[in-house]
């Protein structure tokens, strides 16, 4: 039980919701980070079961996040968080290694399942 | 905006006809609830009409039919049954949808209290069955994924070409030892960047190693979101079905996945069936282009075309006439030809104003299933003859009428059914409504096996009605005290119900039948039913008329009313009681002569006066002319609005020679 889960967005409010929405599916939310560069320091040090990416952030950005974290850990499962409108951004950020995607703005059941199915 | 107008004559055209057809259509689905063409039928006919009311902008005719739709959907897809209150439901529907159309007719929006109701109906409606329906919706879905076992339908869009390439690839996998798969791939409502989502699928399916080699819709649809929840691939594979399945179902936003074997069969047998569809959809195309051979026209266009027919026959006759007088041989064939083809145009003219009277027959099935639910009777409602063609004007005129006798019939007429029983008839009663062509006319009959009227009681009401005294009452026979029902202000019912009472009785009935020169009558016998007859002429324009004169004036008098002609001996006419009288067969005919009825004074000479005897339902009457001029047909001409009251007469016309002849209203003499 209690999954943990570190969450990666530049903008704190879609933290707070995703923190929310995981936290009252029993997810444990274990680290946030606003930007790419923070995202890979804190898998480096939380090794969390799930990331949730956002792809467009500061200093560093989620698809480049997402492949530096899958040399750390192959099986990283991170799965992405994309606005509508970034097909290309999304299809790169699967080649670079996420296993999956959820689309903005969320749909609560949809990020659960989407998490679910990765386990 | 284009001006509407211009279309609502042929929406409205059509709309009726859909209704009436709808009509029809529900009357065989309450017989056989479960039958998917007929459900079919209606919801295509109810798509229709959304269609076209959508464009004219009716928006509550256009929401209803929408919603009427949605249900109709459900339906045809099974998702519910159709019980009595659906059925009913659809009724009313269609009930409404025609009151919108008849709003619409005379310069409404269509939006009528009722189809206002009716929205709000549907949408109850729906809202109830919406829960069900998602239930419904998710063991179906189950349902087909995993006990169809094998989908075939994942092989829909495969092409000539494509299969032959497929049954290729399957061959060399076959070689290899690898697996081929299809996968059938259902995405939860509203995804959000499908086309990566797709591609996510892609990309799990290259990871597990599988090559793909088949995908519907192709890759530049899905790149263009060209589709809707649905994915279908073609794999090569070393996996199993099992885990192919596994994988795919743990892509977020996949609502199911189907994996199964490729199979070579399925797939022929598929693009088999894909083709006869297709043929099936031409023939469809055909029948259409069919349908479409046929063209509306106004039908004041018609009229126009019958009366410069008319003015034609007119000439026609002139021509003949003039030429006959000089005896000329050689235009003799030339004229017998114009005679010719002027007969043909006149036909296929008046053909063209005819129309079956199916026409006015169709909507009373289910008039007679509504009265008699409401009445609780029981009737076998029998139509018989409704081919039988009439002018189109008689046709519009005459549907009120029936709908009065049916009406009657079901109500006074036909017994409840342990009425009925009692009585040691069938439980249901019998109407039959007939049409048949008859001389120059069609006669139309209402016939029921109920109760039969009442002889005293139509007395008694006659009487206290003041319509005849009670001395005049014990002279009359039986017939004419059936008649006594056509005159104004008679109705047998104490308390009339909702069905019968509507304001228009037999008297009505009657006018009506007389303004198209037709004739009404009826027949009764007590607990054996009663049978009304009706004879209408096929055309109001054109009629045959005996041609008949007194001194040097021509009057014509309808062929349909004519029983027999005779030449009059002296002293055949007898006097009784004041009044001339002819004997026929044994029967006493009255008399009236033209000559003094219409003020020509006394007859010159020698001459031999003749005798018409005309017959109005199944009264005679005699009137006395001087010569009888022959058979022809003649135009009506409407006597126009100035001589409007002049009864005796319904029109004139003009004749071959330019003389003008006055038509005797027959009914008007006696």
């Amino acid at each position: 039980m209690g999954r943990r889960v570190l969450i990666v967005d530049d903008a704190a409010f879609m933290r707070m919701m995703l923190r929310d929405i995981l936290t009252k599916a029993n997810y444990e939310v274990v680290g946030e980070a606003a930007n790419g560069q923070e995202a890979v320091d804190r898998y480096k040090e939380l090794r969390p079961d799930f990331v949730t990416m956002d792809i467009t952030m500061p200093v560093k950005d989620g698809i480049q996040a997402i492949r530096e974290i899958k040399q750390i850990d192959p099986n990283a499962k991170i799965i992405v968080c994309s606005a509508m409108g970034q097909q290309a951004m999304v299809i790169e950020a699967i080649q670079a290694g996420a296993k999956d995607f959820i689309v903005k703005p969320f749909q609560p059941s949809r990020v659960i399942e989407a998490l679910q199915k990765l386990e | 905006m284009p001006d509407m107008d211009v279309y609502l004559t042929v929406f409205l055209e059509e709309a009726k006809e859909n209704i009436q057809e709808l009509n029809d259509l529900l009357l065989e689905l309450e017989k056989d609830k479960g039958n998917l063409e007929i459900i079919n039928s209606i919801f295509r006919i109810i798509h229709t009409l959304k269609g076209m009311a959508g464009t004219m902008e009716f928006d509550v005719l256009a929401q209803v039919s929408h919603k009427l739709e949605s249900i109709l959907d459900l339906l045809r897809t099974n998702k519910i049954k159709l019980n009595q209150d659906l059925m009913n439901l659809l009724f009313k529907c269609a009930d409404s949808i025609e009151e919108s159309l008849n709003d619409i007719a005379s310069g409404g929006k269509g939006e009528t209290f009722n189809i206002k109701r009716l929205e709000v109906e549907l949408d109850n409606y729906l809202v109830t069955l919406k829960d069900k329906e998602t239930e419904y919706k998710k063991i179906a879905k189950t349902e087909s994924t995993i006990i169809n076992g094998r989908i075939k339908d994942c092989y829909n869009n495969i092409n000539e070409e494509t299969m032959n390439i497929l049954k290729h690839v399957y061959q060399k996998a076959q070689e290899k030892g690898l697996n081929f798969y299809f996968l059938k791939i259902f995405l939860l409502e509203n995804v959000q960047l499908k086309q990566a989502r797709a591609y996510a699928i892609y990309h799990r399916l290259e990871e597990l190693g599988c090559e793909i080699v088949y995908t519907y819709p192709s890759v530049e649809e899905i790149e263009k979101e060209n589709f809707d929840r649905e994915l279908v691939f073609g794999i090569v594979t070393s996996k199993s079905i099992g885990e192919i399945a596994e994988a795919i179902n743990k892509i977020a936003e996949v609502q199911s996945v189907y994996v199964d074997e490729f199979s070579e069969s399925l797939m022929e047998e598929a693009i088999l069936e894909k083709e006869k569809q297709q043929e099936e959809n031409i023939e469809n195309n055909e029948k259409e282009v069919k349908l479409l051979k046929t063209i509306r026209v106004d039908i004041n266009k018609l009229d126009e075309l019958m009366n410069l027919m008319a003015e034609l026959v007119i000439a026609r006759s002139r021509i003949v006439e003039t030429l006959s007088k000089y005896n000329l041989k050689e235009v003799d064939e030339s004229l017998s030809q114009l005679s010719r083809i002027t007969l043909d145009l006149q036909n296929i003219v008046m053909k063209l104003r005819m129309v079956p009277v199916s026409f006015v027959f169709n909507r009373f099935p289910r008039l007679v299933r509504d009265l008699s639910q409401e009445l609780g009777k029981k009737v076998n409602f029998i139509i018989r003859g409704e081919d039988t063609e009439l002018d189109r004007t008689v046709a519009d005129e005459i549907g009120d009428p029936l709908v009065h006798l049916i009406r009657n019939s079901i109500d006074h007429g036909i017994e409840k059914p342990h009425e009925r029983i009692a009585k040691g008839k069938p439980e249901a009663g019998t109407l039959i409504l007939s049409a048949r062509h008859e001389g120059n006319g069609v006669i139309i009959e209402v016939e029921d096996d109920g109760r039969g009227m009442n002889k005293e009681e139509i007395l008694r009401k006659a009487i206290e009605k003041g319509l005849i005294s009670s001395s005049e009452a014990s002279k009359l026979s039986d017939e004419e005290i059936y008649n006594l029902v056509f005159l104004p202000g008679f109705s047998t019912k104490t308390v009339s119900t909702e069905v019968s009472g509507r304001g228009i009785g037999m008297d009505v009935v009657k006018a009506t039948v007389e303004n198209l020169k037709g004739t009404v009558s009826l027949e009764t016998k007590k607990d054996r039913g009663t049978k009304v007859t009706i004879r209408l002429p096929l055309t109001l324009a054109i009629i045959e008329a005996l041609l008949v004169t007194v001194d040097n004036d021509v009057y014509a008098i309808p062929i349909a009313n004519i029983d027999t002609t005779q030449r009059l001996a002296d002293g055949e006419l007898k006097v009784v009681e004041d009044r001339e009288v002819f004997l026929l067969r044994g029967e006493i005919i009255p008399v009236v002569r033209l000559r003094d009825l219409f003020g020509y004074g006394r007859k010159q000479g020698l001459i031999k006066e003749n005798i018409v005897i005309v017959r109005i339902g199944n009264k005679k009457h005699g009137v006395v002319v001087d010569k009888l001029l022959g058979q022809d047909d003649i135009v009506i001409k409407s006597l126009g609005s100035l001589l409007s009251d002049v009864k005796e007469f319904s029109g004139g016309a003009i004749l071959g020679d330019g003389r003008i002849a006055l038509i005797l209203d027959v009914a008007s003499l006696m």
